[in-house]
């Protein structure tokens, strides 16, 4: 008996134990949180403020955002209305393009020899396919050398040249081609070195001017894609192409810029990271042709204080930030002097280009689900568990009486 | 003859002693069962009380992200010295409160349908006398971010399990009890339907 009553003891407090113990059942699934983002990039070619006047030329900005919204802002000059455009998209499947804002617009060139722009905005956004798309240009002053009759005018004269140039220097680099032909020929691309001035007079076919020189340029640009946001700001001071469309992809013969800035910042979508990165030059000069790419930078920016006056120098450089949210930012100047005085502050900039982005990537988190009810929540029933349970008593109390019972009727317990 | 098998075999005597033990186990818990069920409840109530006024819930409610199982509001109904705190969700582990939101619904004093569940015979039984409730009595709500007050607008009435509509949105502001009917059974619902008096400041 007394096994019986420890038995039954230790088993009821497990069984209330248990009861208390049951853990809340919960419906779950997969669900996810919008990716958001916010991608922003601003550049201006020239700016000079003095003593509380600011004169800003060339500017460009963009900014898109997951909602999706885009929205961009061109200036030749940014006090002048009419060299300014503005556009801007707040919801998917539109698409914005207005004219190019202009105080003179020689588009295409007059006699197919002179183009030009003078203090142009010009502004674009997309969002027709859901990622919104950005772009903005601001230009002082670009001009187009056109060459095709020129061309035309010579060529009588180099088809008389062309073959003897041909073979005395194709002889020359004949020789020299099995010894600089691997390091050349990425360099000149589908240059034939055997015969390479005919070679090259059958690339000028592909040039599309003579020159192209252009004055405070600045291009703003926001892209997305299926795995990047990318926000881009390229400023530059001057800039001449000599012969553009001659080089291998659209590249000039030579490229020289005065005032170099570039600003990109990048958010990978897949690992919801930002990344931020510069580019800057006092100036530049490139040929892909001769495989030359000479920046001419001064990396450390200079930061002086005279006495009541402070002289910060930036000259070909630039920085990025990185904040504790994950956002990320890129400043880079072409050339940036600022001396701050008692009575203001006079800034020279030349080619000026930022750019910032910042996201959160989807979330997938476990969520509990709100499934519908198929009627009334039970709140009650099972009545019968109390009774089920008075005649379970019953029966262990009958049970227990046969085991105990003696023959003959006695029913006292036995001893062991 | 019975005795004398069980004197003779000594298994038979173990397996009866062991069924006994069995027997009286399930016994004791099912009798137990709502005893039990209400410790149960009232110590649930205790943590949801603390859990009603946190911070952390009354964020979670403004953000509309109170989970199963967590506090969502108090429900008073003085005619019935009810006094408990209802949990959102209706699922069984959820009604261990005693009381549940149905989350289909709107949230308490918000415009729409507030249906809430409770229990009529265990689990701290909150329902337990709402057939005596009657029109005029009033249903107060206190939320992590506000209260009000509704007015029962008819008698309780009973209506099949299957019969949704009781909680069905509606375009003014209402409170809905449901709750198992007759007492013990679930073959039935029991409905009481209150309609938004007055916003009131939270006890």
């Amino acid at each position: 008996m007394r096994l019986f009553r420890r038995t039954g003891a230790i088993a009821l407090s497990a069984l209330v134990v248990s009861t208390f113990l049951v853990t809340p059942a919960a419906a779950e699934e997969v669900v996810t949180r919008p990716e958001t983002f916010v991608a922003t990039a601003s550049a201006r070619a020239l700016y000079l403020e003095l003593l509380g006047i600011k004169v800003s030329a060339g500017t460009s900005g963009i900014e898109i955002t997951s909602a999706p919204s885009a929205k961009a802002t061109g200036a030749g000059l940014l006090l002048a209305s009419g060299t300014v455009s503005t556009v801007e998209t707040t919801a998917a499947g539109q698409q914005k393009a207005p004219p190019k804002a202009c105080v003179l617009n020689i588009d295409p060139p007059l006699l197919n020899l002179l183009g030009l722009q003078t203090a142009c905005g010009e502004a674009r956004v997309d969002s027709t396919t859901g990622a919104p798309q950005a772009f903005a240009k601001g230009e002082v002053l670009g001009l187009t050398l056109g060459g095709a009759q020129l061309l035309a005018i010579l060529q009588p004269v180099l088809d008389a040249l062309v073959p003897v140039l041909d073979q005395t220097l194709g002889s020359v680099t004949g020789l020299l081609q099995p010894l600089l032909g691997p390091l050349l020929q990425p360099l000149l691309g589908t240059l034939d070195l055997n015969a390479p001035v005919s070679s090259l007079l059958d690339r000028l076919d592909e040039v599309t001017a003579l020159a192209n020189v252009t004055v405070g340029t600045s291009t703003s640009e926001g892209a997305s894609s299926a795995t990047a946001i990318t926000s881009t700001a390229i400023a530059r001071g001057g800039e001449i192409n000599l012969l553009p469309g001659l080089a291998v992809g659209g590249a000039p013969l030579l490229q020289i810029i005065v005032g170099s800035s570039k600003a990109t910042s990048s958010f990978d979508r897949g690992a919801a990271r930002s990344t931020p990165s510069f580019d800057a030059a006092i100036a530049r000069v490139r040929s892909p042709l001769l495989g030359l790419d000479l920046p001419i930078a001064l990396n450390a920016p200079l930061d002086l204080n005279l006495g009541i006056l402070r002289l910060q120098v930036s000259l070909g450089a630039g920085r990025t930030i990185t904040n504790a949210d994950g956002s990320v930012g890129a400043v880079a100047d072409g050339v940036s002097i600022a001396l701050t005085t008692p009575l203001g502050s006079i800034i020279l900039q030349l080619a000026h280009a930022e750019s910032g982005i910042g996201g959160q990537g989807r979330l997938v988190a476990q969520q509990q689900v709100v499934e519908p009810v198929a009627q009334l929540a039970k709140t009650g029933g099972d009545p019968w568990l109390p009774m089920v349970g008075f005649v379970l008593l019953l029966a262990a109390f009958t049970t227990r009486r046969l085991v105990v019972a003696r023959p003959g009727g006695d029913s006292r317990p036995v001893d062991h | 003859m019975l005795i004398n098998l069980l004197r003779t075999h000594r298994w038979v005597r173990l397996s009866l002693s062991g069924l006994s033990v069995v027997l009286l186990l399930g016994g004791v818990g099912l009798v137990g069962y709502p005893f039990f069920t209400n410790a149960w409840q009232g110590r649930i109530q205790t943590q949801l009380d603390d859990q009603l006024v946190s911070p952390e819930l009354q964020q979670a409610y403004k953000e509309g992200k109170v989970e199963t199982g967590d506090s969502l509001t108090r429900i008073r109904i003085p005619a019935l010295d009810v006094d408990v705190v209802v949990v959102e969700g209706i699922t069984p582990s959820a009604l261990r409160a005693g009381a549940g939101h149905y989350p289909q619904t709107a949230l308490p004093c918000e415009l729409g349908n507030v249906a809430i569940a409770g229990h009529r015979t265990t689990y701290g039984r909150p329902f337990g006398n709402l057939d005596q409730l009657k029109a005029g009595d009033t249903i107060d709500l206190i939320t992590p971010v506000g209260a009000c007050q509704y007015k029962i607008s008819k008698a309780p009435f009973v209506t099949p399990p299957t019969e949704l509509g009781v909680i069905q949105p509606t375009d003014n502001k209402t409170v809905t009890l449901t709750t198992c009917h007759p007492k013990g059974s679930a073959a039935q619902r029991l409905i009481v339907q209150a309609t938004w008096v007055q916003d009131i400041k939270a006890a």
